[in-house]
């Protein structure tokens, strides 16, 4: 178990907080988008295995053409994809409006962890339902101070803290 | 890695995670794989790289060297190195053009011998084949490197030695998250 694999556990502890603790639903579209793209190159690959094998090579050559180029083309957008839009978020959540009628508001969640860093760092940021703009308040912490000696989680005080930074987030919403 | 601690992680993923995982072994056969055809669409043979099993195109070619093949339309001509299929022979072999025959059409014959050879290859085509023609071609040689062919070979000669890496392989990718 290595470093990367405690952001895993710090991660996935935090998205409980805001899952369980404070009941938002957990949004895959951007998670689904990269699966779909992911998906539909492995089809591309299948595609020119079979139909490679159905009709040996000189006469497979425009089909295998096809299969290559538009492989590599979906490559480039899911390295795109997986650098500008997805990120190191870790999870998207909506808020639904209370009352059941309005808009709904967003939260996202990223985190940052170095190789061979011990500096975590916490992300949340907001997106407001009305005025659509985005606050977004981090922690940045050792990643020492969530674990025991024995290399336990200590998920009560993680949860502290994702409860400080949403509860930040919210006076300053009070705020303006 | 300890089995009860991957068993731990596998219970984490939830469904999607778990089909990502999948998904994650699949491109990394896929990326392959298109390269490949790829490469194949490129240099137009139907293998663009093979490795040398035999010695007899010693010194040329040693055993466990990678050749690079195209398969273009310009005309064949004595002296090159051909790698062709012969019927009934699963593996393809590489060897030199000795003599060639063509018809005012491009339609040639020719008959190929390995350089560490004492003999011409007719004993190794097919029973009564005299030549070989345009169609028996895989490619010819134009770079190669040496000695990269080896795993191939030990692969080949140590069949448990290659299924122990492919198994290695295929565990690494599987456990590995993200």
């Amino acid at each position: 178990m290595g470093l990367q694999c405690g952001q895993k556990l710090l991660d996935d502890a935090a998205k409980k907080v805001l899952t369980e603790g404070y009941g938002y639903v957990e949004d895959f579209k951007v998670t689904d988008i990269r699966l779909a793209i992911c998906t539909i190159s492995c089809c591309c690959a299948l595609a020119a295995l079979i139909y490679d094998y159905l009709y040996p090579f000189p006469v497979s050559r425009p089909i295998l053409i096809t299969c290559v180029l538009s492989y590599f083309a979906l490559m480039t957008v899911l390295t795109i994809y997986t650098t500008f839009v997805e990120k190191n978020y870790i999870m998207f959540a909506v808020q639904k409006d209370e009352a059941g009628v309005g808009p709904d508001s967003y939260w996202s969640l990223h985190s940052t962890l170095k190789r061979y860093d011990q500096y975590y760092t916490l992300t949340l940021a907001y997106t407001d339902s009305v005025t659509k703009k985005e606050r977004e308040q981090s922690l940045k912490k050792s990643v020492a101070a969530w674990f025991d000696e024995d290399g336990a989680l200590l998920f009560d005080i993680l949860e502290k803290d994702v409860r400080e930074l949403h509860n930040g987030i919210a006076s300053e919403k009070k705020d303006k | 890695m300890d089995l009860s601690l991957w068993f731990e992680d596998v219970r984490r993923m939830n469904k999607r995670q778990l089909f990502y995982q999948g998904l994650n072994f699949a491109m990394i056969v896929s990326s392959a794989l298109m390269i490949w055809k790829g490469l194949m669409v490129v240099t137009g043979s139907e293998s663009p790289i093979v490795v040398v099993l035999s010695g007899s195109m010693e010194p040329a070619f040693q055993r466990g060297d990678l050749l690079f093949l195209t398969n273009k339309e310009d005309p064949i001509r004595v002296g090159e190195i051909v790698v062709f299929k012969v019927e009934g022979r699963e593996i393809p072999i590489v060897h030199r053009v000795l003599k060639i025959h063509e018809k005012e059409d491009g339609a040639i014959k020719f008959l190929t011998k390995g350089d560490n050879n004492s003999v011409d290859d007719r004993g190794l085509y097919a029973p009564g084949q005299l030549w070989l023609e345009r169609k028996d071609v895989v490619g010819r040689a134009r770079g190669f490197v040496p000695y990269v062919g080896m795993v191939t070979i030990l692969m080949n000669d140590y069949p448990k030695f290659k299924y122990a890496i492919l198994a290695a392989l295929g565990l690494f990718v599987l456990i590995h998250r993200e």
